[in-house]
């Protein structure tokens, strides 16, 4: 339905998006997963023909959309990163304003505001100003103007950034709601990974502007099939330990945070006995030490040797 | 279009202030420094003067001088306001006499003395062509207004020319405040409209535009057309203020002014989406526009006439500044009295402005993705 194909993309010395090929089924949920700066927003200005790619094409329908992009553009809703809403218009004027953009008007423009507002939530606060919402009502309202066109795929850029988790969880809902009820085809951003394992069918994973992994979440997670994630959690760390882990000749990648370490072996070899021994060296109390299933982040840590949200 | 319109409208509605403001500044501005100039109460420097019995002919005749304010007080008024500084010269006027009384050295003590020694003479030249008159058997008074009609007609036609560099030119200090406040404080009313524009970029909104099925020039027309139209309404609403309340008639032309102002309100909505087009953020705006607008005033003559300024550079520059040309056709206009034909040159270097400004600021800012 809608292709990437070899998609590169230069901001004068900088290479934002490096030879990107992805497709988009419709009906599907895709993920875009990266850390911040990975080249997703980039990825996605692309795709919604709001840049020109450097090199490459994109293809809706088999057709090049780069030069006549009106096709595409009928059939995509955007959801900015940004709050790009008037803060000094009420929810339902906001709605009012975009749909007279998208041409749609009278008793047509009526009810489809009515419909969104109901389907995000802000029936009861159609009149109060959009500068008093929370951040997630924003969020929300953003969404919405986004669906407001009926469009066949909607495309959302960090959707659910700096909201609470109440919000965050009605947002992931009413996505998934869109896509079964209304078979709408999305493509979705984040660097949350449990955002995307919750909602997409497949996933492609970038870094500093490469693809380094795509397919399903199961697919995915098979590239740790070899391999063992173990954590290691205590009150502190000392230096020599994590020197030690990180020289270790089975270790492939240590990802040290405050109170816990992740580490991934090879699943044949059996850290354990050598960790418990090497706490008691270096003097450091042991709260818990476990194989964990392997994660999207594990496959991010592993195949990059940083985490998400380094 | 018309959705991006009621867009701005309904935003304007819940929040005028910084129409009002600049409305409100441009009007308090030209009406206080107006009112400094021209003394409380307006119509020249105010005078004291005492008037002794007989002498209150003369205190009338005075009382129609244009330059000067002259007031009746009692003597020991007249006396405690020169001590105290409230007035540099008093005047004392008898029947057969006047004294000049100089509290501090001034430049006016001269001009004062040589207004009431123009009355007395008047008045004394009537006495004698009545007595003469009287003497010859002639009708006195037909004698008297045949003098004085061929007084006011002069002995000489005298006509002056000024508009851009000639040797004299006039001035009226109420038309070039007011004409002046306007057009400086309509600049900050445009430009904040036009970096809406910067703002709904930054905010998203302008891509959710481009997106849709309007049209990219669409959405600048509407923009620029809406920012165009604010400024000129305060421009109105300063004009009409001072037409009204104020009673400055800008020589019965004031439609004809606002009219021959459409230009210079587009040059500034064209020069606004230049420097939006230069700058990075919102941030960098406000600093240039502050910078811009108050050196574009000070140069293009908006707080004082181009004609006191003899730089040759400053000159120069002004000839590249709207508000010079605003102030030329409001100033045609209202002063010299000229004729739309006689005014089409400032017009049509604004309209130039106008088109050079849009088209580059356009182009850089589709050219560097602002």
């Amino acid at each position: 339905m809608l292709e990437l194909v070899d998609i590169s993309k230069h901001f004068k010395k900088i290479e934002a998006v490096k030879a990107l090929n992805m497709f988009i089924e419709q009906g599907e949920i895709v993920g875009l997963l990266g850390p911040n700066g990975a080249g997703k927003s980039t990825a996605i200005s692309i795709l919604s023909t709001l840049i020109e790619p450097t090199q490459g094409d994109v293809r809706f329908l088999k057709k090049s959309v780069i030069k006549k992009p009106s096709p595409l553009r009928k059939a995509i809703g955007v959801v900015p990163q940004e709050i790009a809403l008037y803060p000094q218009l009420s929810a339902e004027e906001n709605l009012l304003f975009f749909g007279r953009i998208y041409r749609l008007k009278g008793s047509t423009l009526k009810q489809r505001v009515n419909e969104i507002l109901e389907q995000i939530g802000l029936t009861e606060k159609r009149k109060a100003l959009v500068e008093s919402f929370s951040g997630g009502m924003k969020r929300r309202l953003n969404i919405g103007v986004a669906m407001l066109h009926s469009p066949q795929i909607l495309i959302m850029d960090e959707p659910t950034v700096g909201i609470d988790p109440q919000s965050r969880s009605y947002i992931l809902e009413t996505v998934k709601r869109l896509n079964k009820e209304n078979q709408m085809t999305v493509v979705y951003t984040s660097h949350y990974m449990e955002e995307v394992d919750y909602l997409c069918d497949r996933i492609y994973i970038m870094d500093q502007g490469n693809l380094i992994a795509s397919g399903t979440k199961e697919e995915i997670k098979q590239i740790l099939s070899s391999e063992n994630t173990i954590s290691i959690q205590a009150d502190h760390w000392s230096e020599a330990f994590i020197a030690r882990l990180k020289d270790h000749e089975s270790v492939t990648n240590v990802h040290v945070e405050e109170k816990e370490i992740t580490l991934i072996t090879p699943k044949e070899v059996n850290l354990f006995s050598e960790i418990i021994s090497m706490t008691d060296k270096y003097d450091i109390s042991l709260r818990s030490l476990h194989v964990k299933s392997p994660t999207l982040e594990d496959v991010f840590l592993h195949l990059t040797g940083r985490a998400l949200r380094d | 279009m018309k959705g991006i319109l009621l867009a701005r409208i309904r935003e304007f509605i819940r929040n005028p202030f910084t129409f009002l403001l600049f409305t409100g500044m441009s009007i308090v501005f030209a009406w206080v420094i107006s009112s400094l100039n021209v003394g409380e109460g307006g119509g020249g420097i105010p005078v004291p003067v005492y008037v002794e019995d007989g002498a209150s002919d003369y205190q009338q005749s005075l009382e129609e001088q244009e330059a000067f304010r002259f007031y009746e007080v009692d003597k020991e008024a007249l006396q405690e306001e020169l001590r105290e500084g409230d007035a540099d010269t008093g005047v004392i006027l008898s029947v057969d006499r006047f004294d000049i009384l100089v509290g501090v050295e001034s430049p006016n003590a001269g001009l004062i003395q040589q207004t009431v020694q123009e009355v007395y003479t008047t008045d004394m030249r009537e006495a004698l062509i009545r007595e003469a008159a009287d003497a010859e058997g002639m009708e006195a008074d037909q004698v008297v207004s045949s003098y004085q009609e061929a007084a006011s007609e002069g002995t000489f036609d005298l006509s002056v020319h000024s508009f851009s560099g000639e040797e004299s030119w006039q001035y009226d200090d109420n038309v070039h405040r007011v004409g002046g406040f306007a057009l400086f404080f309509a600049i900050y009313t445009i430009a904040y409209g036009v970096v809406k524009i910067l703002t709904e970029k930054r905010m998203g909104v302008w891509d959710r535009m481009i997106l849709s099925p309007i049209k990219k020039s669409e959405m600048y027309i509407a923009n620029l057309f809406y920012s165009f139209i604010e400024g000129y309404l305060q421009i109105i609403i300063i004009f009409s203020f001072f037409y009204f309340w104020r009673g400055i008639t800008f020589n019965d032309r004031m439609i004809e002014i606002l009219l021959m102002l459409i230009p210079y309100a587009l040059a500034i909505v064209a020069m606004s989406i230049l420097i939006t087009a230069l700058v990075k953020n919102v941030e960098q705006f406000n600093a240039a526009i502050s910078i811009i607008t108050v050196s574009l005033a000070m140069i293009g003559g908006a707080f004082w006439p181009l004609e006191i300024v003899s730089n040759p550079v400053l000159l120069f520059l002004a000839n590249l500044n709207p508000i010079k040309y605003g102030l030329d056709i409001i100033q045609g206009a209202a002063v010299y009295g000229y004729s739309f034909t006689e005014l089409l040159l400032p017009i049509s270097i604004l309209t130039l402005m106008t088109v050079l400004f849009t088209g580059l600021g356009i182009h850089l800012m589709e050219r560097r993705h602002i």
